[in-house]
């Protein structure tokens, strides 16, 4: 059952997955790229990885799909001139991801992967002593993962903070208080007595 | 639901997104998106391989590949519309002020 599920829902990603890369409208490419973090979201719980498919919904829907919304609804793009071009780069484009896609079936169908060892972070082992997915995802990612969890939140503050520098514009017209300025002014050269 | 699925359905993503950098020379935007589909197709190939071996790594491996597709597409998009406020368009063949 879970089996044609999993077959329906990639079905369906692979198709939205084109009409992202090939609607003329940025907004529908947007709003299908959506549908397709939602149905991944289905494969990974199918792939029994439950607090990845929440996160990936809160994180792309909520956070990075909205962002994208916002970025093409101001700016104002010419929907003629977004596809010209197309039919220029198509074939090419078309013949070099036919080889790279080829490449890898060949590559991963004759592939055998070895029995692996059971590691410390066993899946089956570690619902069998009573941890769900996310509470072992946490066992592992605040003790042998600290150092990378800390870096990989440095980076996302590293991020927001060069976004709000990128963004900011300084506007000459808008009146504001500069108190570096008005620290270094010296009162007997502003007041005068006559 | 094989393991091959898993990573035929990751291959088939990652060469759509490929092609999506290919073809739409002329919306930056949709470039970005097509990256963000690549790293999508990486996540896959993980949660993939987490479920096949039985281990937990590469689930906390996608985690952080969340983390780092979250912060490329604020960037990006900073840089976006920086370029869009000075230059008025985001056509890839204008964008050669490095002369590269």
């Amino acid at each position: 059952m879970s089996s044609i599920i999993f077959y329906i829902v990639s079905f369906i990603t692979i198709f939205s997955c084109f009409l992202v890369v090939f609607s003329s409208n940025p907004v529908h490419s947007v709003l299908f790229l959506i549908f397709t973090f939602f149905n991944v979201a289905v494969v990974f719980l199918l792939s029994q990885a439950e607090f990845l498919a929440m996160t990936l919904i809160i994180v792309y829907v909520g956070a990075v799909a909205v962002l994208f919304l916002f970025v093409v609804m101001m700016l104002n793009i010419n929907e003629v001139l977004v596809k010209e071009g197309f039919l220029k780069y198509f074939p090419f484009g078309l013949l070099l991801i036919s080889i790279f896609f080829l490449e890898l079936v060949f590559v991963f169908k004759d592939t055998q992967l070895q029995e692996q060892k059971i590691t410390s972070m066993n899946i089956s082992n570690l619902i069998k002593s009573g941890n769900q997915n996310t509470e072992a995802i946490g066992l592992f990612l605040y003790t042998d993962f600290f150092i990378v969890f800390q870096i990989s939140g440095f980076l996302l503050l590293v991020a927001m903070i060069g976004a709000i520098v990128l963004a900011k514009n300084e506007n000459p017209n808008i009146k504001s208080q500069k108190s570096q300025y008005q620290k270094s002014l010296d009162k007997r050269n502003v007041i005068k007595l006559k | 639901m094989e393991f091959f699925d898993y990573l035929i359905l990751s291959s088939i993503i990652f060469s759509i997104g490929f092609l999506g950098i290919f073809i739409n020379r002329k919306n930056i935007i949709s470039i970005l998106m097509s990256i963000e589909l690549m790293l999508l197709a990486a996540n896959i190939n993980f949660v993939g391989f987490s479920n096949y071996l039985d281990d937990l790594y590469g689930q906390i491996f996608a985690l952080f590949v969340l983390v780092v597709a979250a912060a490329e597409a604020a960037i990006g998009l900073a840089i976006l519309i920086i370029f869009f406020n000075k230059s008025g368009t985001i056509s890839v063949d204008f964008i050669n002020k490095l002369k590269g």
